[in-house]
């Protein structure tokens, strides 16, 4: 046990703050826990994209669209009959099928063309979700009634976003983790060496669009009322995909942080009214300062900063041959 | 990343609410003071707040022996759909509203309107003429009339033009909305309408985007259809771009019509003389001639220095109406207050018809008004006839 | 055959806007490999400028060109020395740093405007505004015959600079290959804050241009920046001529579709969008690209 926390010294505190996340609504305000629901929800859309966009270096800027598959869904399976808990695997798998639709033709893309492939696909995407009659339409959809419970879907969403970090904490470790990073740094190298990048990428992209599709069923059932407007929004994709890039792109935290930043800055932005009329100062000028002095993010500050601290270095070869 | 755990934990532990004033009336409004629909967001501010100011400034509101002063606490949700709802939730938890104001754009009364429910609170939105959002749930009122009723006045006025022999059936229709809420609604008043009125005809029917960058190859889908009237529903900008490609392309209806846009003061700027003889129906005119609606122009004049137009009538009144059936209730109870909106009816109010009351759905049903512009950017009001300031124009006349 | 005459105008004078939007984004994406996204930004920031010139002092906006992109011209320098200049170049390709970077930029700039003049809708009356002539038929705006007659200006003007001057030389050359430009004796850097400012002056005549024919907010731009994405992707992504190309098919399309198809006009954007995706994976040359497979297919019989 002791072997384990010392080689992820991050467990522990991880752990408490999980632990406290799940214990809040037994002690916080409904408020606060909205607060946290949100920042739940970000993180598991930061984490999940990151798998993609951080790990493989496919920055997606169509992810949106399964928010809204995952969202819509939910929605018209509910309206069936269906209980909303079952329809969450549905839209993940209806996501990941998306996903492939879309990933075969585009991954043969590099880089910015790549990104402006998936913008397009998330704003094609978003104008037939408002002309299609069954989706409802620009009107949009609601959830039945009866279908709300606050409670369970704090700890659905709060679980998802732990279970997101698990699952890419694992993928970091594996076979997997190691054939995204390589694909991000030179992908014709990766090939060369027998990894199917092709393959690798629609994995990650599926995984990642599965889960961005179950956040999305669960905030249809939290907020009971969806339209192409609140989901399938490019606002919404650029979000997605600003959280990973400040906190630090394939980083494990880097989501997270960046999750956790956006929330904070929401709220305190609501908060003053000056403040208020400058979000996009913000969020804008966040952008522009990181692009320029630490593109790695957050994190990759953290890194700089730590590494210039004085530490027990590891002995060289021939100091533990002396010693020994 | 250890540090970032610890600060996050303390984040989550949020300390007691601060002690509540007993006797006042804690009203909470959460509005898109920001964002996409602050400019009309705003307005709905600026008139909530002053109907609240005139209230508190005549020494509150009678409820029951007491009078109490009211308590606005008025939120920004930056037209986001999610945020908004978030925010009525917090206001009634937190903040223990005894009832709340709703915001403005249909999407965002939707996100909110799911909330009351949860808590049995009493919500009125001044904001929203969407049929979908009412009927759910007994809490939730409405102070704007239909969508659908705002397309059927419009129907109703040009048949009275052919009652007038002004204009003569059978009458062919082009109808062209924004691919919204409101346009879905708009298009449904005006079919419903037909079915029930043989003499018109929908030839074409066509949705458009919001921000539609070149609306020549709907209008030309229009032209060729050669119609006898143009019935659009759009916004501003929209409404704008599309009237300056109709009156290059030298399209002319007997009747045209973008819905409740047509007499704003930034369309007359950006149109000129091209914006003559189109008629508009809204919830709300400055042009009607009751005493009240005089007295209300001059006094919002006096306290915000611009003339009202209608968000900031409808606005006003829904703060009013909100705050008369608590006095009628005689009660802060939750229930009391819902029965005393459900049973309204404000009388000398501003509205056409100058009664406000709800529908069983809760659901103001509320007369529209029809304004036309006429030459040298005058305004008349023509609908409902009792009121009118000026003759209706029909058809439009040629060059 | 009228119709015929008349939807292939509205498809001509629509290629004029959307060549117009497009010729900035081209030029920077060219010669720098980098994708404006504050191009946006910039065509509302020179909407209002024009707005604000035409409402104090009654400046007609297509004369005020003349101030405003050589303004803006300086803006677009100014930028790249405070901000572009310092990210790194990676000679692979077009790099996200730039994209994430100038969307930033973006955002800063809508603040700006909303901060300045707030968010009411403007728009610019000109007596010529509503006016029309007529041809074969169908009646077709001023202000969209004159936008199309300043982006044929336009492209020749590029065209030429790029062909007989240095400068435009330069150009080319850092555009093909900046190291050999640079043993060539060609100042790189000097050439890509010019061409940041050419692309950024661009982009302010388009504003210019399309304050006259449209109402807008800080929030508008975006529209024809998608647009104009899918124009540059069609095009090439490297010639003005192909830009030029890109608008005509795609306003053809657009036009045609809407015509002769029952396809509600709302799905109007999802045609250009399907048709970016297609045109990226299928060609990504754009239509030059294509042009030249055809080509050597053609040679190699």
């Amino acid at each position: 046990m002791t072997a384990l926390l010392r080689r992820h010294p991050a467990l522990l505190p991880g752990l408490l703050f999980s632990a406290v996340l799940l214990l809040a609504p037994t002690f916080a305000e409904r408020g606060t826990q909205n607060d946290l629901w949100n920042m739940a929800f970000f993180v598991v859309l930061a984490a999940a994209w990151n798998l993609l966009g951080g790990f493989a270096g496919q920055v997606s800027l169509g992810y949106s669209a399964f928010v809204g598959i995952g969202a819509y869904t939910t929605v018209l399976l509910a309206q069936a009959g269906w209980s909303p808990w079952l329809t969450l695997p549905v839209g993940a798998a209806l996501a990941a099928a998306f996903s492939v639709v879309v990933g075969l033709p585009t991954f043969r893309l590099r880089g910015p063309y790549f990104t402006i492939a998936t913008i397009g696909v998330g704003e094609a995407v978003r104008v037939i979700a408002s002309g299609l009659e069954f989706t409802g339409g620009s009107s949009g959809l609601r959830m039945p009634a009866g279908t709300f419970d606050f409670t369970a879907n704090y700890y659905a969403m709060v679980g998802l976003a732990l279970a997101t970090l698990a699952l890419v904490a694992w993928l970091q470790q594996n076979a997997f983790g190691l054939a995204l990073e390589a694909i991000r740094q030179d992908i014709d190298g990766a090939e060369a060496l027998g990894v199917n990048s092709t393959w690798v990428k629609l994995e990650a992209h599926a995984i990642s669009s599965a889960l961005v599709a179950v956040a999305g069923g669960l905030f249809a059932t939290n907020f009971q009322y969806i339209s192409p407007g609140s989901v399938f929004d490019f606002r919404l994709s650029l979000t997605i995909v600003l959280m990973p890039i400040v906190g630090g792109m394939g980083t494990l935290a880097g989501p997270v942080v960046g999750a956790m930043l956006f929330s904070y800055l929401q709220i305190k932005l609501l908060a003053s009214p000056t403040l208020r009329d400058s979000y996009l100062f913000i969020y804008g000028g966040l952008l522009i300062v990181v692009m320029l002095f630490e593109p790695r993010g957050i994190m990759g500050l953290w890194e700089r900063l730590w590494s210039r601290l004085p530490r027990r270095r590891t002995p060289t070869i021939a100091e533990a041959r002396g010693a020994g | 990343m250890v540090r970032l755990t610890w600060c996050g934990a303390l984040a989550v532990v949020l300390l007691g609410l601060p002690a509540r004033a007993q006797d006042e009336i804690r009203i909470g409004a959460v509005l898109p003071v920001t964002g996409k629909e602050s400019k009309i967001g705003g307005a709905y501010k600026q008139a909530t707040e002053l109907a609240v100011k005139e209230a508190n400034d005549a020494g509150g509101i009678q409820v029951g022996a007491k009078k109490m002063k009211v308590n606005l606490s008025l939120l920004d949700d930056t037209s986001d759909a999610a945020k908004s709802a978030q925010l009525v939730e917090q206001l009634i938890t937190q903040n223990k509203s005894h009832a709340i104001i709703g915001g403005y754009g249909s999407h965002l009364v939707q996100a909110q309107s799911v909330v009351p429910d949860r808590y049995g609170v009493p919500y009125l939105s001044g904001g929203a003429g969407a049929t979908a959002i009412f009927g759910r749930s007994k809490w939730v009122f409405g102070t704007l009339s239909p969508v659908e009723h705002l397309a059927e006045t419009q129907m109703k006025f040009l048949d009275d033009l052919v009652k007038q022999g002004k204009l003569k059936t059978p009458l062919t229709i082009a109808l062209v909305t924004e691919n919204t809420e409101h346009g879905n609604d708009y298009a449904k008043g005006v079919n419903d309408f037909i079915k029930t009125h043989p003499g018109y005809k929908v030839a074409v029917q066509e949705k458009f985007e919001l921000n539609t960058t070149d609306y020549r190859p709907l209008l030309q889908r229009v032209a060729e259809a050669k119609t006898d009237l143009f019935l659009a529903d759009s916004h501003l900008e929209d409404f704008i771009a599309m009237h300056r490609t109709y009156t290059q392309m030298g399209l002319h209806h007997l009747m045209v019509t973008h819905g409740a846009r047509g007499s704003d003061t930034a369309a007359r700027k950006a149109l000129g003389p091209a914006t003559d003889y189109i008629f508009a129906s809204g919830w709300w005119s400055d042009l009607l001639p009751y005493p009240q609606v005089k007295d209300f122009n001059a006094r919002y004049k006096k306290e915000t220095g611009a003339d009202p137009q209608w968000y900031h009538a409808m606005a006003y009144e829904t703060a009013r109406a909100l705050l008369t059936a608590i006095s009628k209730a005689g009660s802060l109870e939750p229930e009391k207050i819902r029965a005393a909106l459900a049973g309204l009816k404000l009388e000398k109010s501003i509205v056409p018809g100058q009664v406000l009351s709800f529908t069983k759905t809760g659901q103001a049903d509320v007369p529209f008004v029809v304004t036309q512009n006429k030459p040298g950017a005058k305004v008349d009001l023509v609908w409902p006839k009792e009121d009118a300031t000026g003759p209706a124009v029909a058809p439009i006349p040629t060059k | 055959m009228q119709k015929l005459a008349i939807v292939a105008l509205n498809s001509l004078l629509a290629a004029g806007l959307y060549a117009t939007m497009s010729y900035g984004l081209a030029v920077i994406y060219g010669v720098m490999r980098i994708i404006n996204l504050a191009h946006a930004g910039l065509m509302m920031l020179a909407a209002y400028a024009t707005w604000a010139l035409n409402d104090r002092f009654g400046l007609d906006p297509f004369l005020s060109m003349v101030i405003v992109a050589p303004a803006f011209f300086l803006l677009g320098m100014a930028l790249y020395a405070t901000l572009i200049r310092w990210l790194p170049r990676s000679s692979a390709g077009p790099s996200m740093q730039s994209l994430l970077l100038l969307f930033g930029v973006w955002l800063v700039l809508q603040n700006l405007a909303y901060a300045i003049w707030g968010g009411d809708t403007q728009s610019i009356l000109t007596p010529y505004t509503m006016e029309s002539v007529q041809i074969f038929g169908g009646r077709f705006g001023i202000p969209q015959i004159l936008v199309f007659v300043v982006s044929i200006l336009s492209l020749v003007g590029l065209n030429l600079v790029l062909r007989r001057t240095f400068l435009g030389k330069a150009i080319r050359a850092v555009t093909q290959n900046r190291d050999a430009a640079m043993l060539s004796g060609v100042n790189a850097g000097q050439i890509a804050a010019v061409a940041f400012g050419i692309g950024t002056a661009f982009a302010a005549m388009a504003g210019s241009m399309l304050s006259t024919l449209y109402a807008f907010t800080p929030d508008f731009g975006r529209s024809f920046l998608l647009k104009a994405f899918c124009i540059i992707v069609l095009g090439g992504m490297e010639s003005f001529t192909g830009v030029a190309v890109g608008a005509l098919v795609l306003a053809f399309i657009e036009n045609f579709a809407s015509a002769y198809t029952s396809i509600p006009v709302s799905y109007q954007d999802a045609i250009s969008f399907t048709l970016l995706v297609v045109v990226l994976v299928a060609a990504p040359g754009g239509l030059p690209g294509l042009w030249r497979l055809l080509d050597r297919r053609v040679v190699a019989r």
